[in-house]
């Protein structure tokens, strides 16, 4: 489903990306964790077509991101990091702008907007400015919007930010509810523990170079780690280094 | 003290730091360029001022009235202007400013926090007033001979002048803050400036002004401002300044000192006043401030939509950017109060027109009509750029930090950049038409004229809005508070520069082969060969000129925003941004 080939970035002389080369299937939760600047984000962004890389490819779906770009992203629900919205649209005003530039039919859209919007505690908002509501809050609305036109691929930035353990709860199941119909769920974060419980593979990335993929069990094994959990793994395979 | 100026030391190391890093090379040609645009209206003002105030001191028995009566409208005009723009400033430093949860999370009190703030304001909101009052100043101290004492206590005054308007503008916001939330306030008070603004122009324009230039008119105006030369109230900061500059010109110390003293002295009391309220009420307002307002109109519910009818004929994702853009104008205060200003200043302009004395103009009227017609073209492109500047060619910019949504969605950016251009180009070539058919009608143009006009509006509107999401495009400013300012950057001065070469080579073009297709049909006669080909080559080179002004901006634009990078890590965004934008 995600298949990233050679993926580079460069800006200017840094390179942040290096070489990237993965394959995600239908229907798995993939984690992509590393440290500060290990060139997470840039990579998620380039998988949304945000940035172009370098050099390489992004294919979502078997559609290649550089040549056919607006077919790709239609496939694709993406998250960033940072929940930017318009502020002074409605935050059902909001889900119907994104319904609009995905096509879904009208009735459709009322249908599951109202769902989702229940689904994340966000319909007695609806009518609401994004203005007023809350970082937790913007954070469900990307949410919502993203999984709005059932996506074939959700691509995520640190999802769990902003959000209350309700919330969390709620976005784990979520992902794993989708990913039993198949869609996949390419998923950047920091919250070792988060990765652990729900990914099915995880690959950690480091100064922009991937240096191990797998489940828990073969990250441990590549680690040299009988026992102990993500976190210890973690840094034993990025040795400990942390870019501030 | 320390503490304060700890408080004030980012504000100087950001301003420092910001001139020793980044693309100096860029911001230096961006200085020149600004410094000598403002260089220039300096001397301007300087100039127009010094030649007015000459002719006032040459004239006897009401010239030096004039002189005052000038000084006194000039000192209360600034006084105005550092009050409106303290409020403004005072309230986004005090309670709308990013970093305010950072500063009072420190151990510091409440009125140093003020205190610091206030200065800050003070500076922000008076050093261009004041730069910009010394055109207004400096010639009365050259045309009246007045001595190195003039200027000392002009600097002195125009000190305390400030300071008083930056504390009082602090009291007003701070107590207002108690009962309003500090984004209401900024509301109400630039709906408050802009009413006054536009009660002020428009009675300005209708008193006519241009009749005092006729002798008649001119002698029953001096009358009546002698019968206005009364004293002012002895308890305004505007009286202290006019009498301590008016007895400076003469000399008179003892006078001056005292003004100078009750200037100083209500700015000293006001400050304490300030600082003494700031303990009592600021953190108060903070917190209220912390609050969004409550809409004024709250939403009838998403169902009982109707604009979707008239949005039917465009694609779904053309109408989501048509509805989003129509929304966040309609909502944001500061963009569509602007609206009004508009529409007055078109009221004015076509005011201008139906006073136009023609029958009084040394030329035969129809060629008058005409040629005021033709021109008229001319000047409504002018007009339409200047609001293309502020509304257009922010466009793209205004997207701000939600643009990902645009790069991340499944609508092309060439897509997105044609939609922007429809969203303008529809309102602003009905206001064009509008202008151009009204102006016509009240100077009764010939049919010829009409058409003209109609088709050459046409065709140029298109190339100043396309111009506007281009530049925009080309340049853009997503990180910016406020996209509307981006009209005073290199790109926002570019644009205009190109729209006015734009409209100038049009007007120039179509000039000689219109003037002879009008002569021909005031004499009865046709055109002759040379002519028609002139007419043709002229309005070809025209219709190529608009197709190119339409395309080439819009092809550029699309280019620059497709490669446009968000969102990467602080410093690869300076190394790309150092690369790509210069």
């Amino acid at each position: 489903m995600i298949e990233l080939k050679n993926l580079t970035k460069r800006f200017g002389e840094m390179v942040a990306v290096n070489r990237l080369n993965l394959s995600v299937s239908g229907g798995e939760i993939f984690g992509f964790i590393g440290p500060n600047g290990a060139g997470k984000t840039t990579t998620l962004r380039m998988m949304g077509g945000i940035i172009a890389p370098s050099e390489g490819s992004v294919m979502i779906d078997g559609i290649n991101m550089a040549d056919h770009p607006e077919n790709a992203k239609k496939r694709i629900g993406f998250i960033p990091d940072r929940p930017f919205l318009y502020e002074k649209l409605t935050g059902m005003e909001f889900l119907k702008f994104t319904a609009d530039l995905y096509d879904i039919e009208d009735v459709l859209f009322y249908e599951r907007s109202e769902k989702i919007l229940r689904q994340f505690s966000l319909y007695h908002w609806a009518d609401e400015l994004i203005q007023s509501y809350s970082h937790g809050m913007k954070q469900r609305l990307i949410l919502s919007a993203a999984i709005l036109h059932d996506p074939k691929v959700i691509v995520v930035d640190e999802p769990m930010v902003g959000l209350d353990p309700a919330g969390i709860r709620l976005v784990k199941d979520l992902f794993r509810s989708l990913a039993t119909k198949g869609t996949t769920v390419f998923m950047s974060t920091h919250t070792l523990a988060v990765a652990e419980d729900v990914c099915n593979r995880i690959c950690i990335i480091h100064k922009g170079s991937l240096i191990a993929t797998g489940t828990i069990e073969e990250l441990r094994l590549k680690a040299q780690v009988q026992e102990g959990d993500l976190e210890e793994v973690f840094l034993i395979l990025t040795e400990g280094e942390s870019v501030p | 003290m320390r503490e304060i100026l700890i408080l004030l030391k980012p504000r100087f190391l950001s301003f420092k730091n910001r001139a020793i890093s980044g693309n100096l090379k860029g911001r230096k040609i961006r200085f020149l360029l600004f410094a000598t645009i403002g260089l220039a209206f300096w001397g301007g003002t300087f100039s127009i001022f010094y030649r007015v105030l000459t002719y006032f001191h040459r004239l006897e028995e009401f010239g030096d009235i004039l002189a005052y009566k000038l000084l006194s409208m000039a000192i209360i005009t600034f006084f105005s202007i550092l009050i409106f723009s303290g409020i403004l400033t005072t309230l986004s430093k005090l309670y709308l400013s990013r970093d305010l949860s950072l500063v009072h999370s420190m151990p510091v009190s409440r009125e140093k926090i003020f205190l610091s703030r206030w200065i800050e304001s003070t500076i922000d909101s008076s050093w261009m007033v004041l730069i910009y009052s010394l055109p207004f100043f400096l010639p009365y101290g050259i045309v009246y001979n007045a001595g190195p004492f003039y200027y000392a206590m002009l600097g002195v005054n125009l000190l305390s002048f400030c300071l008083i308007a930056s504390s009082l503008s602090a009291l007003m916001v701070m107590v207002v803050a108690i009962f309003l939330p500090a984004g209401r306030i900024r509301t109400v008070f630039i709906f408050l400036g802009l009413f006054l603004f536009l009660l002020l122009l428009i009675s300005f324009r209708l008193m006519r002004p241009e009749r005092f230039v006729r002798p008649e008119s001119f002698m029953t105006f001096m009358v009546y401002l002698k019968n206005l030369e009364t004293s002012h109230s002895p308890f305004l900061p505007t009286t202290w300044f006019f009498d301590s500059l008016r007895a400076a010109f003469s000399g008179t110390v003892g006078n001056v000192l005292f003004d100078s003293a009750l200037s100083w002295s209500c700015a000293i009391a006001i400050i304490f006043i300030a600082t003494w309220v700031s303990g009592a009420v600021y953190f108060k307002g903070l917190s209220k401030a912390q609050t969004v307002p409550r809409r004024f109109f709250s939403s009838l519910g998403f169902k009982k939509r109707g604009y979707e009818f008239f949005l039917k004929f465009l694609s779904k994702p053309a109408r989501a950017f048509v509805v989003k853009e129509a929304k966040t104008f309609l909502r944001d205060q500061t963009q569509w109060s602007q609206v009004f200003l508009i529409v007055a200043l078109i009221v004015i302009y076509l005011y201008n027109f139906s006073v136009l004395p023609l029958e009084k103009g040394p030329m035969k009227m129809e060629y008058l009509q005409n040629l005021i017609s033709f021109l008229n073209m001319g000047l409504a492109a002018f007009v339409l750029s200047a609001v293309s500047a502020r509304f257009v060619f922010p466009a793209v910019s205004i997207e701000g930090d939600a643009f990902w949504i645009v790069k991340s969605s499944p609508v092309s950016i060439r897509t997105f950049l044609w939609i922007k251009f429809f969203v303008y180009f529809v309102p602003l070539l009905l206001l064009s038409e509008l202008l151009i058919v009204v102006t016509n009608i009240l100077l009764h143009v010939t049919p010829f004229m009409m058409t003209i006009s109609i088709v050459t509006i046409f065709l140029m509107v298109p190339g100043i809005i396309s111009m506007g999401i281009g530049l925009g495009a080309i340049y853009p400013d997503f990180q910016s508070e406020n996209p509307a300012q981006s009209v005073t950057s290199l790109g926002g001065l570019l644009y205009m520069t190109l729209c006015i070469g734009f409209i100038a080579s049009v007007i120039v073009l179509e000039a000689g082969p219109v003037y002879h297709v009008f002569m021909t049909g005031i004499r009865g006669a046709s055109l002759k060969g040379f002519q028609w080909l002139w007419l043709v080559g002229s309005f070809s080179v025209v219709l190529i000129l608009c197709l190119m002004a339409v395309g080439i901006p819009m092809r550029l634009g699309e280019q620059k925003v497709s490669r446009y990078e968000l969102g990467h890590y602080e410093i690869s965004e300076k190394v790309h941004k150092s690369e790509s934008i210069w």
